[in-house]
């Protein structure tokens, strides 16, 4: 229940804010958002870490069974098979992707409490209608319920961006939403296929994400899996994004509230991640590895390139907007390592990043609030001002840039060593053997010194130098701004359980590997039954079906 | 040049130095946990400043707090020393890293340790950077006086923190935490020079020094990935132990074509992208162009971590890994002309340049030339030793120019001071700057004359390394004049001061530097530096500035009898060679070979005994003289020709501080100093040919991002949109229109119906 | 034809003596064109809307009429079903007009072209 609990919880809250009046939304969504953090956290403590590779607290409620299912009546219950339903159960990280996502709610709400003063109430329940989504992405085992919140996502986002952006949103909601939306509805056909494949010969249609998964490599042939591959391509690059269609991530980065660039890089991005790790390998292990260097060649190339053009923004939001799809590069490099070294690196990058970027943007996010610039050439040298501000931005770009001792270095290191193992040193005691190898991670690495070029650039031009404050503005009094020139203790508040955990995930990331170790090492295992499969595919005798068979 | 590994190793081997008897360190013992508090009391010390900076101190109390913690972690140090026994120490703290795979029978993992991996290396290095950490902790609490208060706490906090960070790159029981320290100091380093971050040149150099070390750390990463995928370990301990390992080092020690190509090309790949590390660590060609500009921190950090700390990181990672290097036919040979290269275009910049702290920056990197050119010619044992002094004489030498640049409203110019030595309160700084400088110019007798001549006689020994010798010697030259000339002209001769930019009072320490300094338009008024300028009055340096040089001048004293303590190049010899970097070059492998006593007899006599005549005839001679025995003499009468000539250009009948008769000098040499002056414009050069290209190839990807990848999914957008409008006047609003359509539709649908049926 | 036998052989109503099906459709079709007719040429909003309720019922009878043909019930059932919602439309129909003629003091559906492209 527990998972459906933190899937409730903020839904339950946003009509609740909806039936108040508008000056409770932010208490009540705060409430709401502690809530499930409480749910979250209690998820944590209830998981069996020592088979985190296995799916637990599986929860399923009948839903459309009719929907391709097939019932039989046993007595006074009808027992389903296949068919659409209510189903949620997590692996650990599935529950580490829903732990963040939890933390990032109430760090979200306080983030909006001065920011957001008009249509306060809207606000609230579209972002905790967007929490519960996200939730639900990463909880469910149904591909359906899957996809239907994977897509609904959009929607509070789009208002969020849409209502409470800057003077840009309506073409950056706009963009945002049809860019990933054509995208996701490719991913769409390319699931379906997998589901019209597997039902086959049986009839039953199964939406059952653990069964797909079991079924889908075995009856694709390797012509098949690399279409089905372009099309999840499609849908889930674009989520991360990858370059080359990366473009909407800056526009909508740059016009979203803080709270909604917060969530866009915390968590939005994360879902083309997980859907890669959780349907593109599973389903199609054979055609991603085949592809691998392509799509390791297109996240270096975005590594690079996007770091470059981060070096050389004025805009310090567009700037950190750009570093995530490079940083997203690295992520995606490692888990196409297929091996435990770069998986584990790339799930705890997806959450390192989370915390990191979240926290930049959290930061500018209170810049803006107090000189309404985002622009490097008008605000700068703030470190005289804002010495506490200054002290957090330096200390974040450092988990950014990837300091070892702090969390992006752990996650960085892991996947670019996944990405060297994975080279032609199969036999090496240190090689996991793969198609990348030396000259990939060489070249990502040549990222490390970009990402150290143009974050110290960021902070050298906004923290460092002579204080610079755009023309006019004298104190605050014309802003009608009420906050004090450092910043508040609600400000201090929502930062440090984030640097908290950048310290600890960088110093001990132990217990977050262990639990990393087992879903990474199914990966790899997968990946190498899959091949497998596609080299005995067709050969006869035909391998039986192991979709569960129907009493 | 690419024998010399291979004939070294002939000579090693023929000498009964087999990778079985001449290296093998001992197997790696569990070690006392206390060890952990020398890394541990630093970050302490770093808690307690922050907590200091939160509560707003205003009181010296920072200072103290790190001088107290880093007291006593040398003191552990100094236990750790103590508790020493012949086989390395290990202790862990708690698991960092740890990932697993591999089947049930072929477990592998990438396992790192929080853990210390304590030799006799590991001691000397950490002696040094603790007890050097503690005295310029204590110096700093003055120097940075004028900051109580304000940036006084992060000055501390920082410091300590790169204690930390360098105790953990020192002691790391494995590469990857040695990658957290190496980053770590780089952090520290770049905070520190950017202390005084209002002014831009200080943002600017801290940034470039960060950058140009993370290539350096992505040579070394490399490095490491190469080291965990060949050998499955990043321990230096499981590494040494390696069965894989130890066949290579065997097959390196056979010498032999063969052999060599029994090691695969991407072994012999690691020392290079180690190499790459440590040039970038230890401000080495063609990476060397951010030490000088790191002088924008304060003085305290030039000296101990642009001097005497951080910038060795990179001879202890070659040191620590020197079996590793033995991998490479070419490997040390490239270090050695680097370190070689580096040593003389350094020394040929610090010549032409005015500000003392810069010239003894560029003096920095030459020494650091020096320890690599000597880890090239295969003496650890002289490259640690030059370490271990240069830490010291430099640390004095920076020290003092702090207490000028302090004491003179920031005046750095050699040509704006003179004399000042003689000035009343300035005694001490004067005399304990002589100190440092006859030991940076290798004055005979003193302890960095030993350890220099101990790199020098071995690059003459060392087959093929001949030439690297003579520039050596060369660079000892020009070494001893352009020291000497800082002295000549600032501390000796008649008494002239002019103030420097800070001249307005210490209370805006922001201003601080020389040359271009930043023009802070809401700071300070610039009027303010006529005025007083005036009536300045330099300040002499208090007890701890005084108490600080005092002991530092005595400790470079104080540690000449250890070269002669112990058998294997003195006490330094000692501790490396029962280290992971013991190696022995040929000619210096015997245990009665102590270093400077020896005499050539002596060592001719052995080795003769022990190896095979023919060995002998491969090592190289001074002139046909055993370098051992004439490098004293020759070494000593170089650094005196170069204070000599120093004296006659720029003391002798020098009436003013702004000329000396080197400025006769000067035009007949034509644009040669001006281009040294210039650095010989290799930051133009990296600028025009890496930072310029790369910062247009950004715009142009902007360009391609905002104009081709987004202009393509525009496209997309627009294409839809261009459709809609050509058909939508067809929409009239009208009713009818839209019902008249709608049942010519239908006829038409029903007339296609009834055709196509029929 | 086996189901048409079981039909007759039971009590359901006698199929259709003298009036054939087309006679039906015939009516079904004049009533048809007539409501069309009227909703193209007439101008007046509520005279058009009852020549859509025209046309539906036309539609009904051809409903009906066809049910009949075939001996099942589905096409009363929709017809049913077609009356329902042709009442709750008209409700909302009629409701709409007026609001519509408040607005603009006139029945003229020219008066109202504000859905242009």
């Amino acid at each position: 229940m527990i998972l459906f609990a933190t899937i409730l919880i903020p839904l339950a809250f946003a009509g609740y804010v909806a039936a108040r009046p508008a000056k409770e939304a932010k208490s009540i969504a705060l409430v709401g958002t502690l809530a499930a953090l409480a749910a979250a956290v209690y998820a944590l403590t209830q998981f069996n870490w020592s088979e985190s590779s296995q799916i637990q607290m599986r929860e399923t409620v009948d839903w459309l069974r009719q929907l391709g299912g097939l019932g039989i009546q046993r007595g006074e219950v009808t027992e389903w098979q296949g068919g659409v339903a209510l189903s949620v159960g997590v692996d650990s990280v599935a529950l580490m992707l829903i732990a963040l996502t939890a933390l990032l709610g109430p760090i979200c709400v306080l983030a909006s409490y001065t920011a957001i003063t008009e249509r306060v109430k809207t606000y609230y329940v579209w972002l905790l209608v967007l929490q519960a989504a996200m939730t639900c992405v990463f909880a469910s085992r149904d591909l359906v319920l899957f996809y239907i919140a994977f897509e609904f996502t959009l929607i509070p986002m789009w208002i969020l961006i849409n209502l409470y952006g800057s003077t840009n949103r309506r073409k950056a909601a706009t963009k945002f939403f049809l860019y990933t939306f054509t995208g996701s509805i490719i991913a769409l056909a390319g699931l379906v296929y997998v589901v019209w494949k597997v039902r086959g010969p049986t009839g039953v249609w199964t939406f059952d994400i653990g069964d797909l998964q079991k079924s889908a490599m075995i009856v694709l042939s390797s012509r098949e899996q690399g279409w089905v591959l372009l099309a999840l391509l499609c849908g889930f690059a674009v989520k991360v994004p990858l370059f080359p269609v990366h473009t909407w991530l800056p526009l909508a980065h740059t016009e979203a509230p803080t709270a909604g660039s917060v969530i866009l890089a915390g968590v939005l991005l994360k879902l083309g991640t997980y859907a890669l790790f959780r349907f593109a390998i599973p389903f199609v292990p054979a055609a991603a590895y085949e592809y691998a260097p392509a799509i390791a060649v297109v996240s270096i190339v975005g590594i690079v390139y996007a770091g470059l053009i981060c070096w050389v923004q004025t805009d310090v939001k567009k700037l950190v907007a750009y570093s995530s799809v490079a940083h997203l590069g690295f992520c995606v490099l490692g888990l196409f390592a297929f091996n435990t070294t770069g998986v584990s690196g790339s799930v705890l990058y997806m959450i390192n990043h989370g915390l990191s970027t979240g926290a930049l943007f959290l930061l500018i996010g209170m810049m803006y609030e107090r000189y309404h610039t985002r622009s490097m050439k008008e605000v700068g040298g703030l470190g005289s001002k804002m010495p506490v501000w200054s002290t957090f931005m330096v200390f974040f770009t450092m988990a950014s840039v990837g300091l070892p001792g702090l969390n992006g270095f752990v996650s960085e290191f892991l996947c670019l060593i996944g990405t060297f193992q994975a080279g032609s040193w199969g036999r090496s005691p240190g090689g996991t053997g793969g198609n990348l190898g030396f000259w990939y991670a060489a070249v990502a690495g040549t990222g490390m010194i970009v990402a150290a070029m143009y974050l110290l650039y960021m902070v050298g031009k906004v923290v460092f130098g002579p204080l610079r404050e755009p023309h006019g503005h004298h104190g605050h009094d014309e802003h009608a701004s009420t906050l004090p020139a450092d910043l508040t203790a609600r400000e201090i508040g929502i930062l440090v359980p984030l640097a908290a955990l950048c310290l600890w995930l960088g110093v001990y990331p132990k217990p977050a590997l262990d639990a990393l170790k087992a879903p990474s090492a199914q990966v790899a295992e997968t990946v190498k039954a899959g091949r497998q499969a596609a080299a005995d595919f067709g050969k006869p005798p035909p391998p039986p079906r192991v979709l569960p068979a129907i009493q | 040049m690419t024998e010399l590994a291979t004939t070294v190793w002939q000579g090693l081997a023929a000498a009964g130095l087999g990778a079985a008897e001449g290296w093998g360190v001992p197997p790696a013992v569990p070690g006392p946990m206390w060890i952990g508090l020398i890394p541990a009391l630093p970050l302490l010390a770093v808690v307690l400043c922050t907590l200091c900076a939160i509560f707003k101190v205003k009181s010296k109390l920072p200072a103290w707090l790190t001088v107290g913690c880093l007291a006593a972690s040398f003191v552990v140090t100094l236990l750790m020393y103590l508790n020493m026994s012949g086989s390395p120490m290990l202790s862990t703290a708690f698991t960092w890293i740890d990932v697993s795979w591999g089947s049930e029978r072929s477990p592998r993992n990438l396992h790192a340790n929080f853990g210390f991996y304590i030799d006799s290396l590991t001691c000397l290095w950490m002696l040094f950077v603790t007890g050097l950490a503690t005295l310029i902790a204590l110096y700093a609490s003055e120097y940075m006086s004028h900051d109580v208060g304000k940036g006084y706490s992060r000055f501390f906090a920082a410091f300590s923190l790169f204690v930390f960070s360098m105790a953990c790159l020192v002691m790391a029981d494995n590469l990857i935490l040695l990658y957290l320290g190496w980053e770590g100091v780089g952090l520290c380093s770049y905070l520190l020079i950017g202390y005084f971050y209002k002014k831009p040149s200080a943002v600017a150099a801290a940034k470039k020094a960060f950058i140009m070390n993370r290539i350096g750390d992505l040579g070394l990463a490399l490095g490491i990935f190469l080291i965990f995928v060949k050998f499955g370990t990043v321990e230096y301990a499981k590494l040494f132990a390696d069965g894989a390992f130890k066949e290579m080092l065997g097959h390196a020690m056979t010498g032999t074509s063969e052999s060599w190509a029994k090691i695969p090309w991407d072994v012999k790949l690691i020392p290079i992208l180690l190499m790459v590390g440590a040039f970038g660590k230890s401000a080495q060609f063609p990476l060397y162009v951010w030490l000088p500009d790191a002088m924008e921190g304060p003085t305290p950090v030039s000296a101990l971590i642009h001097a005497a700390t951080m910038v060795t990181a990179g001879v202890f990672l070659i040191a620590r890994t020197y079996a590793v290097f033995q991998l490479s036919p070419s490997a040390l040979t490239i270090v050695a002309i680097i370190g070689t290269v580096t040593a003389l275009l350094a020394a040929t910049i610090g010549m032409a340049q005015f500000d003392i702290k810069r010239i003894m920056a560029y003096s920095t990197v030459s020494q650091l030339g020096y320890m690599f050119a000597g880890l090239g010619v295969m003496t650890s044992v002289g490259a640690c030793f030059h370490v271990f002094t240069h830490a010291f004489f430099k640390a004095l030498l920076f020290l003092a120019c702090g207490a000028v640049m302090h004491g003179f409203a920031g005046q750095l110019d050699l040509r704006k001071l003179s004399g000042v030595g003689k000035m009343p309160g300035w005694r001490i700084v004067g005399i304990t700057m002589l100190v440092g400088c006859l030991n940076l110019a290798g004055f005979p007798l003193l302890a960095g004359f030993w350890s220099k001549d101990m790199i020098l006689a071995q690059a003459f020994i060392t087959p093929g390394m001949g030439l690297v010798g003579w520039v050596l010697l060369l660079t000892a030259g020009l070494t001893a004049y352009y020291t000497f000339r800082v002295y000549f002209r600032v501390f000796v001769g008649p008494q002239e001061h002019h103030p420097g930019d800070e001249a307005h009072g210490h209370d805006d320490h922001d201003a601080h530097g020389h040359g271009g300094h930043g023009h802070d338009d809401h700071g300070h008024a610039k009027a303010d530096h006529k005025h007083e300028a005036h009536d300045f009055h330099p300040h002499p340096p208090g007890w701890a500035i005084n108490l600080v040089l005092v002991v530092l001048a005595a400790a470079s004293f104080a540690i000449i009898p250890l070269t002669f303590m112990g058998k294997h190049g003195g006490w330094v010899g000692d501790m490396v060679s029962h280290s992971s970097a013991a190696w022995s070059a040929p000619g210096e492998h015997h245990d009665d070979h102590a270093g400077h006593s020896h005499a050539a007899g002596d060592t001719h006599s052995h080795a003769g005994e022990s190896s095979r005549s023919h060995d002998e005839e491969k090592l190289g001679t001074f002139l046909g003289m055993d370098p051992h025995a004439v490098m004293y003499y020759v070494s000593g009468v170089v650094g005196l020709i170069g204070i000599g000539v120093a004296y006659r250009l720029h003391l002798q009948g020098r009436t003013s501080a702004a000329t000396s008769r080197a400025d006769a000098l000067l035009p007949m040499l034509g644009p040669i100093p001006k281009w040294a002056q210039n650095k010989w414009y290799v930051d133009e050069f990296y600028h025009f040919l890496f930072v310029r290209p790369l910062w247009v190839l950004s715009h142009i990807f902007h360009l391609i991002d905002r104009m081709l990848v987004d202009g393509l999914v525009n496209l997309a957008g627009i294409l839809p949109r261009a459709l809609g409008a050509t058909i939508r006047p067809s929409q009239s609003g009208q009713l009818h229109g839209y019902a008249v359509a709608m049942a010519g539709g239908i006829g038409v649908l029903l007339l296609i119906v009834l055709l196509v049926a029929r | 034809m086996l189901a048409s036998w079981m039909l007759a052989q039971s009590d359901y109503p006698i199929p259709m003596t003298n009036l054939t099906l087309g006679h039906y459709l015939f009516v079904a079709a004049a009533m048809f064109a007539i409501g069309l007719i009227g909703f193209l040429t007439r101008r007046n909003l509520i005279i058009m809307f009852l020549c859509t309720e025209l046309m539906f019922q036309a539609a009904g009878i051809a409903l009906v009429a066809f049910s009949r043909y075939h001996l099942n019930h589905t096409g009363e059932t929709f017809v049913i079903f077609v009356l329902t919602v042709a009442a709750a439309e008209a409700a909302m129909a009629l409701a709409l007009v007026v609001l519509l003629f408040r607005r603009r003091e006139s029945l003229s559906a020219e008066e109202w072209g504000q859905m242009k492209g």
